[in-house]
């Protein structure tokens, strides 16, 4: 985990705010240092429900070994709950009409039936360790990346339904938290087309509390700044509605860092 | 007016709510909803989808919170894990009617759908208008209350919405960071529009406050200081006229400026003007009649 993040969002692994849903966006970069983030955030006390839909475990395992996290021991000690889409969703390609696969990736071999199954899952997952709830903290949910879906066939209202259900499970009724990721097109026609990655990320932008934004530069490639983020609180208390700040990030071997805009170490 | 469109109680009103990702509604809904509760022996039902009911009720006066019916449409619209109150296939007429029912003794309903744009995900946008203009129309409710986002839907849904309103209220972000901005269209009963933009805030007892009101918005922008220069000063020859010389280029007539004059002159032949001679011949059909007999010159 980035201690410069923690600082930014005020948060610590052992005290961080319950029933959040962090919506993590990216355009024309790449995003998924922040997911790793907040892999090794939560894994350090609570239970992570992971949908890996995009990468294997062994990657997400050699990154967390950087920041201190075995991932294998976590998966061993049922602390985390990992669904490898990827291979999974050979068994459910391959295999055609039997029902070896889980049914969670049911939405591959009929997209229009949505991700009700993948809800189920997750449900299951949550439920099923009723017992040993109090081993660990609230559960947290995270999501690498769902935007994938959408080029699977599965209609945008499907996704909002889907995340619909897992904020009401997961943020209200457990008090725990939710991270997803949502990876952005930069869209060629004027029009809003009805079904996007955009209005995919506008619909989760409604539903959740958090939003961190990572885009490139506009200017392009640097070699010393990778990008920035903007961080949104969207306000469920009175007071100043929004709040935002902008932060530029440079991705280092073993952490980010995070600077105000214009103070990197490159410029200064 | 936003004010006005808050506190008031004209039956068979329909408040639409615009609202996008910079901005939510939902606290002006909150709002709406806290002035509702306030009046005497009105009751607010909610159709929620959105916001869990802890998440509604936070801010709102306890004192009159019974008299708020929260709708949990929130822990499962779909049907999918089994124990929901409310799913979105019930949007009907009967089933909230019959929901409404369930407080047969309130002098006046006042129905928030929160939000709209859930419902559109499910339902065809005209089956909505449909049973939204039957909910206004039907009586069982005094006034509905509804929020959309408008980023999240095609225009022409969220148009047909609108033309079942009676007041519009589209809030976006100030641009001074003093509030937000709100624009209120307003439709009376005779038909007559009116139209405001206004900065608010709201208050942690979820009241509102008006900052300033922007009645004229693309005015704001002229500097009334310039000071116009005369560009006929300073020159080496002269441009200016004096006043006879002012009066000669009023008379003038221009050239090709078509005049009465000119028109009364040119319809009537004047003297030395050709004439033309015509023998008609065995072949020829020579009719007498003007064919430019119906013109009206």
């Amino acid at each position: 985990m980035f201690a410069e993040l923690n600082s930014i969002l005020n948060s610590s692994p052992e005290s961080f705010k319950q029933g959040e849903f962090i919506l993590v966006s990216d355009r024309q970069t790449d995003a998924s240092f922040l997911i790793h983030h907040f892999l090794s955030f939560y894994l350090r006390g609570c239970k992570v429900c992971f949908l890996g839909l995009v990468q294997s475990f062994s990657h997400y395992s050699a990154v967390s070994q950087r920041l201190g996290v075995s991932l294998n021991q976590a998966r061993e000690k049922g602390q985390l709950v990992f669904l490898e889409g990827l291979k999974e969703s050979l068994g459910v390609l391959l295999q055609g009409d039997t029902s070896n696969g889980t049914p969670a990736l049911d939405f591959l071999r009929d997209p229009s039936s949505g991700l009700r199954g993948l809800y189920d899952f997750v449900h299951g997952n949550i439920r099923g360790s009723e017992g040993r709830a109090e081993d660990w903290g609230p559960p947290v949910l995270m999501v690498d990346d769902l935007s994938v879906v959408l080029s699977l066939g599965v209609s945008v209202g499907a996704v909002l339904d889907f995340s619909h259900y897992c904020r009401a499970t997961f943020c209200s009724e457990l008090q725990g938290t939710m991270v997803i990721l949502v990876r952005c097109e930069a869209e060629e026609e004027e029009e809003e087309s009805d079904e996007g990655s955009e209005r995919l990320q506008r619909g989760l932008t409604h539903q959740c509390s958090l939003t961190l934004q990572v885009q490139g530069l506009p200017t392009g490639y640097c070699r010393d700044i990778h990008g920035e983020v903007e961080v949104c609180w969207r306000g469920r208390c009175d007071g100043l509605q929004i709040q935002r700040k902008l932060f530029q990030y440079k991705v280092c071997d073993k952490g980010t860092l995070f600077f105000a805009r214009g103070t990197s170490s490159a410029v200064l | 007016m936003l004010l006005e469109v808050l506190q008031g109680t004209e039956a068979g009103g329909f408040i639409l709510l615009q609202d996008t990702v910079s901005y939510s509604g939902r606290h002006l809904l909150k709002s709406y909803i806290s002035t509702a509760l306030k009046r005497e022996e009105e009751v607010v039902h909610v159709l929620g989808f959105e916001a869990c009911e802890k998440e509604f009720r936070d801010g709102l006066d306890r004192t009159n919170a019974q008299r708020l019916h929260f709708h949990n449409a929130y822990s499962d619209p779909l049907g999918w894990t089994g124990n929901s109150a409310f799913t979105v296939h019930q949007f009907t007429l009967e089933d909230v009617s019959t929901l409404i029912k369930q407080t047969p003794q309130a002098k006046a309903v006042t129905l928030v759908i929160d939000s709209l744009s859930w419902i559109l995900r499910h339902h065809d946008p005209a089956a909505v208008c449909q049973r939204l203009q039957a909910l206004k129309k039907g009586g069982a409710v005094r006034t509905v209350i509804v929020l959309v986002h408008t980023d999240m839907h095609q225009r022409g849904t969220v148009g047909s919405i609108r033309h079942l309103a009676t007041s519009v209220v589209t809030v976006a972000p100030g641009t001074r960071g003093l509030g937000a901005v709100a624009k209120t269209t307003r439709r009376t009963k005779s038909g007559k529009l009116m139209q405001d933009e206004e900065t608010f805030s709201i208050n942690e007892d979820l009241s509102v406050t008006i900052h300033s009101k922007l009645s004229h918005p693309g005015h704001t922008h002229v500097n009334t200081d310039e000071t116009e220069v005369d560009p006929t000063a300073n020159l080496t020859f002269n441009l200016r006229l004096s006043d006879t010389e002012r009066q000669a280029k009023e008379k003038l007539a221009l050239p090709f400026v078509f005049s009465k004059e000119k028109k009364s002159a040119l319809l009537q032949p004047g003297p030395g003007s050709g004439r033309i001679l015509y023998e008609p011949d065995a072949n020829d059909d020579y009719d007498q009649e003007d064919p430019d007999d119906d013109l009206d010159i």
